[in-house]
C-alpha cells in the first residue's frame, strides 16, 4: 500500500505531468507544480477515493508530521446505521486513520460527543469497530476533559467548553458527512466542530450562524475531509429512510473549510453565496468562499 | 458440610443476581434472561396470574421453585434467596456480641405474613395486584436499580474523575473507564431517579429490624416465605435428633427462624429454611436430616378470624385504591413505556421491580419509577420522563426485561410505530414563538424518517421591533410517536417550549386478546 501511495500522489501532484511519474525518488520539495486547493475524487470504493481526494492536494504528509498526535473528528452523533447516512463513512474514517499512521503520526484519537446515546452511536455507526481495527484510539467523551476556550474575534461567544483533545492533539482533521439541515440547510464542517464542544450546546441554535462561525475561529482544523460518498437529502441531519439518502461517490479534501463547504452545497443545489455562515466565515478570513478562486482538481476513478 | 454447601449455594446465586443485574443493559446479549429471579418467584407468578386472570408462560421457572419446594421444603429461602442472603450478611454485622437466650421477637408475629399472604391474593383476585411492595425480589431489584447502583455508579465515577485527575497512565485509566461503562457497572449518564429515598429507607428497615431478630423479614413480614412455608408443610425430608441430644439449646438460639420448639427435637417445618445451621453448632452432633415425612411441629399460626380480618383488610385496602382520585391531568401527562399493556392490565402485572428502569438507563434514561404521575395505584410503575431522558429510537430493550409482561417484548419495527404519547408546543416558552429567534433543536433531534415536527418559514417582528425571517415549528400528530427527545433537548430552561402528553398513545391489548388499542 505505501509504495503505491507515494507513486500515486506524485503522479496526482504533478496533474498531466507524465515525465514526472517517471521520477518517484523525486523529494516533495522539488516539485514544481503546487497543489491544487481543494480536490474531488468520484466512483469508487469509499476507502480509495478519500485516499485519492487528500493525496491530490499533497497527501497526508502535508498536515500529518512524523510523531504528532492526530484528532480526527468524523460525525457519529446519532444511533443510525452506515446506509442512513446519519454518521460519516465508517471504511473512509478507517482509510484516513491509516494515511495518518503512514505518515508517521504518533497517535490517530476519533471521537464525537454525540446527540443520542453515545455507546449506541459509536457502536452502530460502524467506526468504532472500523477505526479501532485501523489502528485509531476510539475514545468515549469524559466529562471532566472539557475546558473553558477563550474564542479571541468572536461575536456572540467570547468562550465555550471545549473538549481537551481539541486542544492538546497537534493536528485536527475534521471529517463530516454532508446532510441536510434545517438549521443551516446543509450540514457540513462547521457544524461538524459541535461534536467537540461541552456545555448546552442546545442553546448555540439561536443566532446559529454566528455562533457557529465564532465556534470555528477557535478550533482549527489543518484539514477538512467531507464524506459525500452518500449523502442526505432530506429530513436531517437524523434521516432514517432510505429514500432520503443519494448515492453520491465523493469524497472532498482541502485546507480551506469555507471552500470545502462551499463546494459541498452544490450538491445540495445551495449556491454558497446564499449561506449566511458561509459569509461570515469569509469575512473573518477563514477561507475562500468564491469558487472560482479556488483551484479545484477532480479525479474520476470510474472512468 | 452442609452449612458449607449452603453458603456456597447463597454467594453463587447472589453473585448470579447480581451478575444478571448488570446484564440489563445495552446491548442486551442475554446469555440468560436478565430477570431471571423475578420470573422464578412463586408469589409474583402466583399474584400476577390471579390479578391478571392470564397464564403468563415466561413464570413458568416459579412453578418449578414451588414444585421443588414439597420435597426440599423452603430451600429457595434459606439456599437462594438473594435478599435472604443480603440479610445474613448483614444480621452477621448487626449481631457479632453473643445472642440472646430468647430471641426477642415473639412467636405470634410469625402469622404476619401469613395475614399479609391472604390479605395480597384477596386483592389480587379483585385485580388490584400489591404484592409488588412486598415480594423479595421485586424488592431488592427495585433496591438495586433506584439505590444501590445509581451509588454505585457514582462512587466509581468519581474515583475515575479523580485518577483522570492525576494526569498520570491516562491510556490505562481510560481503558478500565471504558470497560466500566461497557460493563455496564456506570452507564455513561450517571443514573439519577426518582424515589430513590423512600425505596432505600425502606430497603434499610428491612436490614435494621436484624437488631430485633434475625432473619427478621423472612420470618415475621416475607409473603413469599409465607407461600413457600404453607408448600413446605408437606415436605419429604425431616430433621432428626438423637439421642445424644444434652437439651443444651444451642440450637434454638442459633436458629435463624426461631423455628425450634422448646423439646429440642421438634421444629417447625413451615418455618425452617433447611439452613442447616442447627446441625452445624450441635455439639454431640445429634442433629441430622433424614428422608420422610416430618412428625414435627407445622402448625400454621393462624386463626380463622384472624384470616378474615386480613382478608377484609385486603378488600378494604383494594376499596381505596380503586376509588382514589381519576387524576385526569396526572395520568393524561404520564407516559408508559412502548408496549405497555392498557392500563388496568398493566397495573396487574406490573411488579416495580425496574428492570426497565435499569435498562432504559443505559441508553435513552427515560424511565423512572413514579411516585402519584400514574396515581396512587401506579406508584413506582415505570413512567418516561421526557424532561429526564427520552426514549431510544432505536432501543426495544425494557419489553425484553419485563417479567412478567406488563411491558410486552416488540420487535424495532412494532417499537417505532407503538406512539407513547404526542407533543405539544408551549407557545410561551418555545423560542421562536416567544421570541421570534430560529431554533428547531427540537425538529433537528426528531428521529422519525418524515420528521413529526415541521415548520413555517414566516416574517415576523422580533422584540427590538425589527423584521425578521423565522422558522416556526409545529407537530404533526399523525406522525409523532411520543419519544420525547423533542422536549429533552429543548434548551429552554426549566419547563420546557415543547412537552409530551399521553394523548393517542398506544396501548396493547393482552396477548390472545385481540389487536392494538388506542386511548
Amino acid at each position: 500500500m505505501a509504495d503505491y501511495t507515494r507513486r500515486d500522489f506524485i503522479r496526482i501532484g504533478a496533474g498531466a505531468g507524465a515525465a514526472l511519474a517517471a521520477l518517484p525518488m523525486l523529494p516533495e520539495g522539488l516539485l514544481a507544480v503546487p497543489n491544487p486547493d481543494l480536490a474531488v475524487a468520484r466512483n469508487g470504493a469509499p476507502g480509495l477515493l478519500v485516499r485519492k481526494a487528500v493525496e491530490a492536494i499533497g497527501g497526508m504528509g502535508r498536515f500529518v508530521k512524523k510523531g504528532q498526535t492526530v484528532l480526527l473528528k468524523p460525525n457519529m452523533g446519532w444511533d443510525r446505521l452506515p446506509e442512513q447516512a446519519a454518521n460519516t463513512n465508517p471504511e473512509a474514517v478507517a482509510e484516513v486513520v491509516r494515511m495518518c499512521l503512514e505518515a508517521g503520526a504518533s497517535r490517530v484519537r476519533v471521537l464525537d460527543r454525540t446527540c443520542n446515546e453515545p455507546r449506541r452511536c459509536y457502536m452502530r455507526s460502524g467506526i468504532e469497530k472500523a477505526a479501532k481495527a485501523a489502528g485509531a484510539e476510539v475514545r468515549h467523551i469524559v466529562d471532566s476533559r472539557f475546558q473553558d476556550l477563550a474564542i479571541s474575534g468572536g461575536e456572540l461567544l467570547t468562550s465555550w467548553p471545549v473538549y481537551r483533545d481539541a486542544l492538546e492533539s497537534d493536528v485536527i482533521i475534521n471529517m463530516p458527512i454532508a446532510k441536510h439541515h434545517n438549521i443551516s440547510g446543509v450540514t457540513l464542517s462547521f457544524k461538524n466542530l459541535m461534536g467537540l464542544l461541552g456545555g448546552d450546546r442546545g442553546a448555540l441554535h439561536n443566532h446559529f450562524m454566528t455562533k457557529i462561525v465564532d465556534i470555528n475561529m477557535a478550533i482549527r482544523p489543518s484539514l477538512t475531509i467531507i464524506d459525500a460518498w452518500r449523502i442526505m437529502l432530506r429530513n436531517g441531519p437524523t434521516g432514517g429512510s432510505l429514500a432520503d439518502v443519494a448515492e453520491k461517490q465523493l469524497f472532498i479534501a482541502s485546507a480551506d473549510r469555507v471552500a470545502a463547504d462551499a463546494w459541498a452545497m452544490g450538491l445540495f443545489n445551495i449556491d454558497p453565496n446564499t449561506v449566511e455562515y458561509l459569509r461570515i466565515a469569509a469575512k473573518r478570513g477563514l477561507g475562500q468562499l468564491d469558487l472560482k478562486r479556488v483551484k479545484i482538481q477532480e479525479i474520476n476513478l470510474g472512468v | 458440610m452442609m452449612i458449607t454447601l449452603r453458603r456456597i449455594s447463597q454467594l453463587l446465586f447472589l453473585s448470579l443476581f447480581v451478575l444478571l443485574f448488570f446484564q440489563a443493559r445495552f446491548p442486551y446479549e442475554a446469555w440468560l434472561p436478565a430477570d431471571l429471579f423475578l420470573r422464578a418467584s412463586p408469589l409474583v407468578a402466583l399474584t400476577v396470574m390471579i390479578a391478571s386472570r392470564a397464564f403468563i408462560a415466561s413464570t413458568i421457572l416459579a412453578l418449578i421453585v414451588l414444585a421443588l419446594t414439597i420435597p426440599l421444603g423452603r430451600f429457595f429461602c434459606g439456599w437462594v434467596c438473594p435478599l435472604g442472603t443480603i440479610i445474613d450478611g448483614s444480621d452477621h454485622l448487626i449481631r457479632r456480641k453473643r445472642r440472646p437466650a430468647r430471641q426477642r421477637d415473639p412467636l405470634t408475629w410469625r402469622s404476619w405474613k401469613f395475614f399479609l399472604l391472604a390479605a395480597l391474593l384477596v386483592a389480587a383476585l379483585f385485580s388490584t395486584q400489591f404484592i409488588w411492595f412486598f415480594d423479595p425480589i421485586a424488592l431488592l431489584t427495585r433496591t438495586f436499580t433506584t439505590v444501590l447502583h445509581p451509588a454505585f455508579s457514582f462512587l466509581l465515577g468519581g474515583l475515575f474523575n479523580a485518577a483522570f485527575g492525576l494526569h498520570l497512565f491516562e491510556d490505562q485509566v481510560y481503558s478500565l473507564y471504558d470497560a466500566a461503562q461497557a460493563g455496564g457497572l456506570m452507564p455513561v449518564q450517571q443514573p439519577r431517579l426518582y424515589e430513590n429515598m423512600a425505596i432505600a429507607l425502606i430497603f434499610a428497615a428491612i436490614l435494621g429490624l436484624g437488631m430485633v431478630s434475625r432473619r427478621f423479614w423472612c420470618r415475621n413480614l416475607c409473603p413469599l416465605g409465607a407461600l413457600l412455608g404453607i408448600f413446605s408443610k408437606y415436605r419429604l425430608t425431616r430433621r432428626h435428633v438423637s439421642a445424644a441430644c444434652t437439651k443444651c439449646s444451642i440450637c434454638q438460639r442459633e436458629c435463624k427462624m426461631n423455628a425450634i420448639e422448646d423439646d429440642y427435637s421438634i421444629n417447625n417445618t413451615v418455618e425452617c429454611i433447611e439452613c442447616a445451621e442447627c446441625v452445624s453448632v450441635c455439639k454431640p452432633r445429634a442433629v441430622s436430616y433424614t428422608i420422610g415425612r416430618s412428625r414435627g411441629e407445622n402448625r400454621i399460626d393462624l386463626s380463622r378470624r384472624r384470616l378474615l380480618q386480613a382478608s377484609a383488610a385486603g378488600a378494604a385496602g383494594l376499596m381505596l385504591f380503586k376509588t382514589a382520585a381519576a387524576g385526569r391531568i396526572r395520568k393524561g401527562q404520564a407516559l408508559r413505556p412502548p408496549g405497555a399493556l392498557t392500563e388496568p392490565q398493566f397495573l396487574d402485572r406490573c411488579i416495580r421491580c425496574q428492570e426497565c428502569v435499569k435498562i432504559c438507563a443505559t441508553t435513552g434514561a427515560c424511565l423512572q419509577p413514579a411516585l402519584t404521575e400514574a396515581g396512587i395505584e401506579g406508584l413506582w410503575s415505570p413512567v418516561s420522563v421526557p424532561r429526564e431522558g427520552y426514549c431510544e429510537y432505536s432501543c426495544n430493550l425494557c419489553g425484553q426485561v419485563c417479567p412478567t409482561g406488563a411491558i410486552q417484548p416488540l420487535t424495532l419495527a412494532q417499537k417505532q410505530k407503538s406512539r407513547m404519547g404526542t407533543a405539544y408546543f408551549d407557545k410561551t416558552r418555545c423560542i421562536p414563538w416567544y421570541r421570534q429567534e430560529d431554533c428547531l433543536v427540537c425538529e433537528e433531534h426528531c428521529p422519525l424518517p418524515d420528521k413529526a415536527i415541521k415548520f413555517d418559514i414566516r416574517e415576523a417582528r422580533g422584540p427590538d421591533g425589527s423584521m425578521r425571517t423565522v422558522k416556526f415549528p409545529y407537530v404533526v400528530e399523525d406522525l409523532c410517536i411520543g419519544c420525547g427527545i423533542c422536549e429533552n433537548k429543548c434548551p429552554v430552561v426549566g419547563a420546557p417550549g415543547i412537552f409530551l402528553t399521553a394523548a393517542r398513545e398506544i396501548r396493547l391489548a393482552e396477548p390472545g386478546k385481540s389487536g392494538l388499542k388506542g386511548t
